[in-house]
């Protein structure tokens, strides 16, 4: 195991300093409760070391902001809650089109509209796998403790560079706004394990950023380093440049979700909490995980063996995972604070119905109370 | 040492926040575990505030306090004593600002209930009401033993402005003579 290091913090604290450690040397956005720790701490952060922190007259333009930092080829950050990520839509769908790399913190509240804007919630889950219309491939990490906050942060700038998109990291009010000791990599791990986006560095005639294989991102070069191309929301050509040619429209879009689909095993993570022996298999992510594990301490202690599985990559789903515990277990249950946004997903990827499900979207958390009681009605 | 599990509740702006943080930074220092986790309302001033804070020496995943295990409460204002008080486990002790929070006959019997003017002797005696929730904290810690007194104070001055030490010692020392007081009179 690599260096670690103690330090006693806030989820969101966590975040934006991962984001600095991580590389991150721009944020733009607008301050959206419960998110706006995040904010408050990279505008001290990265004006130190260089970089810059713009808080934008809307959500819109904040994420505007970062995607042209994205461009002119450095890591960048915007972080909001649901009603943020709703009006930056139509923005991530450019980002997602040009493919072009940044991380957006969603600090999950009560939705839909303005909602419950400081209590706790995972309503966002759906919106994180198409927050835009139009087809590609989400990836979406999710922080089920305060660590977590920092490490798939983190993680989710190096996919970012990988995969060339926009990368999900949620958290929620709950996880965002806790306050305890979290043990994470070293400021040297972390800088180690950072590989840099593909450039091209042939002849600048010969560059074709888009022109690529039907598994691999784009290579953007950053902008104002001596190749010229083009960025467009059309359908584009490996010049990038807008065309309506019925194979290469077929391929862009092919494209974006084989360079995905192919690598998954890059971008899966899970948790699997006292899985091997147990008789009950409970399905549950982020903050909810953590009522999840002490009801699973205090029922084992009552003799009732329950196990957790807990998916860190949303998007993608880990389907065939999933779906080998489908087979395993006769007794499923779904635990999530939505209506079951997620409780779909485990249905497709087990391959049945039969999933009981525990939610809760009054703003209020999971208490390990909650989960027993479900558990002992199965 | 057993869990120990305190929360502290007022409105929104009064900030009862900074008490539960130093007591989890605190008891991290000691080696053990500290989780502080704030509930708010919406409303910018003025709305219920929660602050739970749980001490342990084994590792706390959830972090928020459950109903009936919560061994010591403080509340400054009403409209947040009459809403968290029933996570009080019953003969616990809730420390309530006499000027502001109001129980019932029943609550008396329920919890051990003491009554200390905090913001009364922010005010008027620290000389600045911001100091209030290191009175707070000073009351929390006589009563519940939770932590060492040095390692306390250490860990608040570590959070305070230099030039505030003095007023925020003082504000200590106050609190922690009338808890002790109201002991002694109990």
């Amino acid at each position: 195991m690599s260096a670690t290091r103690e330090i006693i913090s806030s989820g969101n604290e966590l975040a934006a300093i991962a984001s600095v450690d991580a590389g991150c040397m721009f944020f733009g956005g607008y301050p959206l409760t419960p998110s706006s720790e995040v904010m408050h701490v990279i505008s001290d952060l990265l004006p130190k070391i260089g970089g810059a922190a713009i808080q934008m007259e809307d959500e819109i333009a904040g994420v505007a902001a970062a995607i042209g930092a994205g461009m002119s080829g450095v890591r960048t950050l915007t972080a909001t809650s649901g009603p943020g990520i709703s009006l930056k839509a139509e923005n991530l769908g450019l980002a997602q089109m040009c493919e072009v790399p940044l991380v957006v913190i969603n600090v999950m509240r009560g939705g839909p509209s303005t909602g419950l804007p400081t209590r706790v919630s995972q309503g966002d889950v759906a919106q994180a796998k198409n927050p835009s219309h139009g087809d590609y491939k989400s990836i979406t990490v999710c922080a089920g403790n305060l660590a977590e906050c920092y490490t798939e942060t983190v993680r989710a700038f190096n996919l970012a560079d990988r995969f060339m998109q926009p990368v999900f990291v949620l958290l929620d009010e709950t996880i965002g706004h806790m306050h305890a000791k979290a043990e994470i990599p070293t400021v040297e791990a972390v800088k180690a394990g950072i590989v840099p986006r593909k450039t091209f560095d042939g002849a600048p005639e010969d560059y074709l950023p888009y022109g690529v294989e039907q598994d691999q991102p784009a290579v953007l070069n950053p902008m104002f380093t001596g190749y010229r191309y083009h960025y467009t929301g059309l359908h584009h050509d490996g010049s990038g440049f807008p065309t309506e040619e019925i194979e290469t429209c077929r391929k862009l879009i092919d494209r974006l979700f084989q360079k995905v689909e192919k690598y998954q095993d890059e971008i899966e993570l899970n948790e699997e909490y006292m899985v091997d022996d147990a008789d009950i298999l409970i399905i549950g992510y982020g903050s909810a995980s953590l009522a999840i594990k002490e009801a699973i301490n205090m029922l084992r202690k009552d003799g009732i063996k329950v196990g957790m599985f807990r998916p860190i990559t949303l998007w993608p789903s880990p389907e065939a995972r999933m779906h080998e515990l489908g087979q395993k277990f006769d007794k499923v249950l779904s635990v999530e604070l939505n209506q079951g946004q997620y409780l779909e997903e485990v249905q497709r990827s087990m391959g049945r119905l039969d999933i009981a499900k525990l939610t809760k979207t009054n703003g209020r958390p999971f208490s390990p109370k909650d989960i027993i009681e479900k558990v002992k009605e199965l | 040492m057993s869990k120990i599990v305190m929360r502290f509740t007022g409105v929104g702006g009064q900030g009862v926040l900074l008490a539960g943080e130093i007591f989890a930074a605190a008891k991290i220092k000691e080696g053990g575990f500290g989780i502080k986790t704030a509930t708010y309302t919406s409303q910018v001033r003025g709305g219920a505030t929660v602050v739970d804070i749980q001490l342990d020496s084994n590792e706390i995943f959830y972090p928020y306090a459950i109903d009936g295990e919560i061994d010591f409460m403080l509340s400054v204002a009403d409209v947040s004593y009459q809403q968290f008080k029933g996570g009080v486990r019953d003969g616990g002790t809730i420390v309530i600002e006499p000027n502001l929070v109001h129980p019932t006959d029943e609550d008396r019997k329920r919890w051990n209930i003491i009554e200390i003017a905090i913001i009364t002797i922010a005010k008027e005696e620290v000389g600045n009401v911001i100091t209030q929730s290191v009175v707070a904290l000073a009351i929390a810690n006589t009563y519940t033993k939770a932590l060492d007194k040095q390692l306390l104070v250490d860990t608040m001055l570590s959070k305070v402005p230099k030039k505030v030490h003095e007023l925020n010692l003082k504000a200590y020392d106050l609190g922690e003579k009338y808890a002790t007081e109201a002991m002694a009179e109990a």
